[in-house]
């Protein structure tokens, strides 16, 4: 079992705590996305998992042994760094070798591993050529490569596709992917895009502040964020979060906002609640358009429309405050000017509490 | 008429190309004038003391009289040099000029790098900014106070190394005044009062290596020794080769002062050399005319040595000063 575990892990420097006790379990051959804005912990969570940083507290194993004071070599676990870490003086084939001749490994079996792994990256071409000769994209190849030749237990990844332009990062995370499923090795995978995040994960972990604040799949996490910086932090666009007070409707709670209202699910913590003050999360995605005013709506104002290609993005405020609408153009484009009002199914409204940001209990809905 | 041939189709072209360089170049003094006044008195300087003195290099090749001033005093062409490649005392200068430079160069040279190596592995950091401050501070100290040092230190009656070999019952060595003794002495002191100052470059240039390439290297397993030669080493190279090709190029400058401070007539076999011999000859002598052929003489050999050094250095790596 070369699974991962954090036990209650702290990291301080002096009197200021950045990571506030930690616990997560990473499975063997699990893809754990660690994600979060900037600061929050994730980064150096990942280099105390790699030994770079040392730990304050808690317990970190690796394959079920004790790891905290383990040097990072035998800790096996290679790691892919953000700006690539390519020794500038050494070639493609001398890069991904460095490891093993490190650990003094013969030459025919370097040569070997090295040759394998330039196959499965499509780097045999650029062996013999230095990192500066290389594009962004193989530059990040050969560190995984460096990576993957000395076939650690666990790979961590430090935000590894970030100096790369949006259609590479694209490329590069497919490989990603397609090289995790052919090694099998656990992964920890440190990101502030949610894109990343969503698309590479098994698990997600969504932390703020040096602290986790939600592990779940990328759909869980998804439909069923546990607070609304989760709920705005997955998506893109993010969740539009709008004050209001939960009223009663006919046959169910309502959303009372400044421009109308929407029907809330029947849920009973809903149906107790009403008069009080919460926070609505909308996905774009979730919001339909209307164009006349109508009851079980919400009005807003146009304020402008961004077209993507096969959908657009509304940009429209309810009284003082910004929601995004994204809705399909094909046979709607002449609407999309005319847009006054939005709506949203019940199901699909999260409601959170407005003081603590916590999601109001019996809103799960299944992926 | 060069209308049928092209020509003056082409005209228009280049005057264009003039004028908007011209252009480039008063837009260019507009828009950044504070940084031209600036630069102007490092101009001034190169132009007062460097480039302005070459006009009397022409004395080499004259029969040079203070009276009849550089221009008026009469060529003679070769004859200074001639008398320069025969006369014993100064093929004896460049005899030990060479040999000084070499291992001054061969010794003095990794020094600094060695140093600013053995600093950078210095984990405490009070510790660190102790040892460099002490390494550095001969630099600041002037050279008639070194050999000051130097003499005391060597001072058969009273000195330090005297009465530390007197211990294991040695007798008194007047180093000072054995040809034997001065090159090492004399390259030891020079060591000691440039390595440290020197090697802040080296520590600069090791600044500059990316921590990422160390924290890959120790999660891959790599020592601190290994770290040194196989990121640090290499990745300090290009300043290595830059320094080593503006230190050939300096080759024959030997610390003048410090030779002069340190040497004496019982040492000349071993101490004097171009520079000393210009000097006596120049100013000691009166003899201008010659000296400035060995001084030009000099001259010739370092631009040669800059431009051998920085030629080897482009071939066989990517790293050159031009």
């Amino acid at each position: 079992m070369s699974g991962v575990k954090l036990e209650s892990i702290v990291k301080a420097y002096g009197a200021l705590q950045v990571v506030h006790g930690i616990d997560l379990e990473v499975e063997e051959k699990e893809f754990v996305v660690l994600v979060g804005p900037s600061g929050c912990g994730k980064s150096t969570t990942l280099r105390m998992v790699a030994g770079l940083e040392e730990i304050s507290g808690g317990e970190l194993t690796i394959d079920g042994r004790v790891m905290n004071r383990v040097a990072p070599k035998d800790r096996d676990v290679a790691m892919v760094f953000q700006n690539y870490a390519l020794y500038p003086h050494l070639d493609v084939a001398n890069n991904i070798a460095f490891g093993l001749k490190i650990r003094k490994n013969s030459k025919e079996e370097i040569a070997a591993s090295v040759d394998e792994v330039a196959g499965i990256l499509g780097l045999t071409d650029y062996l013999e050529r230095k990192p500066s000769d290389l594009s962004g994209g193989q530059r990040q190849r050969v560190a995984m490569g460096r990576a993957i030749v000395r076939r650690p237990k666990v790979f961590l990844f430090d935000e590894p596709l970030s100096n790369l332009d949006a259609k590479l990062r694209t490329q590069m995370r497919a490989e990603i992917k397609r090289l995790h499923k052919r090694l099998g090795v656990t992964s920890i995978y440190v990101t502030h895009d949610q894109v990343e995040a969503m698309t590479l994960a098994d698990r997600i972990v969504v932390m703020n502040d040096g602290r986790i604040e939600q592990i779940g799949t990328p759909m869980e996490l998804f439909l069923n964020p546990v607070n609304a910086f989760v709920a705005g932090f997955l998506g893109a666009p993010p969740m539009n979060m709008i004050e209001a007070t939960i009223g009663e409707g006919d046959t169910s709670p309502v959303a009372n906002f400044a421009g109308g209202q929407l029907a809330l699910s029947k849920l009973s913590e809903l149906q107790n609640s009403v008069g009080r003050k919460v926070t609505v999360g909308i996905r774009p995605e979730y919001a339909q358009i209307v164009t006349e005013a109508t009851l079980g709506s919400v009005a807003c104002d146009l304020d402008l429309v961004e077209t993507l290609g096969s959908e657009a993005l509304l940009h429209t405020t309810v009284g003082d405050e910004p929601f995004v609408i994204r809705t399909e153009t094909l046979d709607k484009m002449d609407t999309l000017e005319s847009v006054t009002g939005f709506t949203a199914q019940p199901d699909l409204i999260k409601v959170f509490d407005a003081k603590t940001g916590l999601a109001l209990s019996g809103q799960t809905r299944e992926a | 008429m060069n209308g049928a041939d092209g020509h003056k189709a082409d005209t228009p072209k280049v005057a264009y190309t003039q004028r908007s360089r011209m252009n480039r170049i008063v837009d260019h003094l507009k828009r950044d004038w504070q940084l031209y006044v600036l630069l102007l008195p490092t101009i001034i300087w190169l132009v007062v003391f460097l480039y302005k003195p070459m006009y009397g290099l022409q004395i080499a090749f004259k029969d040079y009289s203070i009276f009849k001033g550089v221009a008026n005093s009469p060529w003679i062409g070769f004859e200074h040099f001639e008398t320069l490649f025969s006369s014993e005392g100064f093929m004896r200068a460049l005899r030990n000029t060479i040999a000084i430079s070499f291992w001054s160069l061969v010794i003095g040279f990794p020094v600094p790098i060695i140093l600013a190596l053995m600093f950078n592995e210095i984990l405490n950091r009070r510790y660190k900014s102790t040892a460099q401050t002490i390494v550095y501070l001969p630099h600041f100290i002037s050279s008639v106070i070194i050999a000051g040092i130097v003499i005391t230190a060597f001072s058969p009656s009273a000195g330090i190394v005297n009465t530390a070999l007197s211990w294991f019952g040695i007798d008194p060595i007047y180093f000072l005044t054995r040809p034997d003794w001065f090159r090492p002495i004399f390259i030891g002191t020079t060591i000691w009062q440039e390595a440290g100052f020197q090697s802040i470059v080296y520590l600069a240039a090791i600044a500059g290596v990316s921590p990422t390439l160390y924290e890959s290297a120790v999660v891959d397993g790599a020592s601190r020794w290994q770290m040194m030669w196989k990121i640090t080493i290499p990745c300090i190279l290009p300043t290595l080769i830059i320094m080593l090709i503006i230190r050939i190029g300096n080759m024959l400058e030997v610390s003048f002062e410090m030779i002069i401070l340190l040497y004496q007539p019982s040492t000349y076999e071993t101490a004097d050399v171009v520079n000393t011999f210009i000097y006596r000859q120049g100013l000691q002598n009166g003899q201008y005319d010659f000296a400035a052929a060995a001084g030009l003489f000099n001259a010739v050999v370092a631009f040669v040595l800059v431009i051998g050094a920085n030629s080897i250095a482009k071939r066989y790596s990517r790293t050159s000063l031009w």
